[in-house]
C-alpha cells in the first residue's frame, strides 16, 4: 500500500480527532460522576436539615401536652367528686371520731 | 486494508471507546446515586426511630411526673379533709368540756375510772384542770366507790390540779407516780385520731356512704 503525504496527514488528523473524541468522552464521564457524587452528598446532607424532624418532634410534644391536659382534666373531675363525697360524709366521720374519743374503755 | 478502511476503523474505534467510557460513567453514576439513596433511606429510618424513642422516653417521664403530681394533689385534698375532721372534733370536744353538765361529768368519771382500772395499786392521784377539778370534787365519792367495786379493793383517790393546760379529762397516776395513765381529752383525741385515721378516710371518701 502506498500512501502519499496528503493522505498521511489526513490520517493523522483523523487520529487526532479520534483522540479528541475520546478525551471529550472522558471529560464528560468525569462530569457525570461529579454530578452523581454531588447529588449523593446533597441527598445525605439534606437528612440533617430536613424540617420533617422538627415537625415530628413538635407533633410528639403536642401529643404529650394533650395527654397531660387529659390527666389534669381527669384529676379535676376526681378531685371535684372527692370533695363532694367528703362533704356528704363529713358529719358521719366527725361523729365516728367524736364517739371514739369519748368512749370509755372500762 | 485500504486507507479509507483504516480511517473508518480509527473513527469507529474512537466512537466505540467514547461510548464505552460514557456508558461506564453512567452505570457508575447510577450506582453512586442508588447507594446514596439507600444510605439516606437507612439514615432517615434510624433518625425517625431515634426521634420516636426520644419522644417516647420524654412522654413516659413527663406523664409519670404529671400522674404522680396529681396523685399528690389528691392525697393533699384527702389529708385536708381528714385534718378538718380532727379539728372539728377537737372543737366539739372543747365545747363539750367547756359547757360541762351531767354528760361531761359522767365522761370525766369514766376517764378516771379507766385510768384507775388500767394500773395496779389502790392509791391514785387524779390530776385535772381547775374547772374539771371543781366538777369532780362533787363526784369523788361516787367515783371512788365505783373504782373500789371495779377493782374489788378499797381505792383512794387524791385530786390535784394539772400544772399544764388541758382541754379536759384527767391524768391518773399511782401514788408513787411511777405509773400514769394520760386520759386528757387531747390524749384521747390524739389516740383516737391515730387509731381511726384509716377509718375516717374510708368514711369520708367512700361514695354513697353519706346516708348509711
Amino acid at each position: 500500500m502506498s500512501i502519499d503525504i496528503k493522505e498521511l496527514q489526513d490520517l493523522i488528523a483523523r487520529e487526532k480527532n479520534a483522540e479528541e473524541e475520546v478525551r471529550k468522552a472522558k471529560e464528560q464521564a468525569q462530569a457525570i460522576l461529579k454530578q452523581a457524587r454531588e447529588k449523593a452528598e446533597a441527598a445525605l446532607g439534606a437528612i440533617e436539615s430536613d424540617p420533617t424532624w422538627e415537625k415530628v418532634k413538635q407533633a410528639g410534644n403536642d401529643e404529650i401536652a394533650r395527654k397531660k391536659a387529659e390527666i389534669q382534666e381527669n384529676h379535676n373531675r376526681n378531685s371535684s367528686s372527692l370533695e363532694k363525697v367528703a362533704q356528704q360524709n363529713l358529719e358521719k366521720a366527725i361523729a365516728r371520731l367524736f364517739e371514739e374519743t369519748l368512749r370509755g374503755k372500762l | 486494508m485500504s486507507l479509507q478502511a483504516l480511517q473508518s476503523e480509527i473513527e469507529r474505534k474512537a466512537q466505540q471507546e467514547a461510548a464505552s467510557i460514557l456508558e461506564t460513567a453512567r452505570v457508575e453514576a447510577e450506582k453512586i446515586l442508588a447507594e446514596a439513596n439507600a444510605k439516606a433511606a437507612n439514615l432517615r429510618d434510624e433518625r425517625t426511630k431515634a426521634i420516636r424513642r426520644e419522644i417516647d422516653a420524654k412522654e413516659k417521664a413527663e406523664l409519670a411526673i404529671a400522674r404522680m403530681d396529681r396523685k399528690g394533689d389528691l392525697l393533699q385534698v384527702k389529708s385536708g379533709w381528714t385534718k378538718r375532721v380532727f379539728e372539728e372534733v377537737e372543737k366539739r370536744v372543747t365545747k363539750m368540756a367547756e359547757n360541762g353538765g351531767r354528760e361531761y361529768d359522767e365522761l370525766l368519771a369514766n376517764l378516771i375510772l379507766e385510768g384507775v382500772t388500767k394500773m395496779n395499786g389502790s392509791k391514785f392521784i387524779v390530776e385535772t384542770n381547775p374547772r374539771d377539778k371543781e366538777a369532780i370534787s362533787h363526784l369523788l365519792g361516787t367515783i371512788t366507790e365505783r373504782a373500789s367495786k371495779a377493782k374489788n379493793d378499797k381505792i383512794t383517790l387524791h385530786l390535784e390540779t394539772l400544772p399544764t393546760r388541758t382541754l379536759g379529762g384527767a391524768v391518773v397516776s399511782t401514788e408513787d407516780r411511777l405509773q400514769y395513765f394520760n386520759n386528757t381529752l387531747e390524749a384521747r383525741l390524739a389516740a383516737a385520731s391515730q387509731k381511726l385515721e384509716g377509718t375516717i378516710r374510708q368514711i369520708l371518701f367512700e361514695p354513697g356512704d353519706a346516708n348509711e
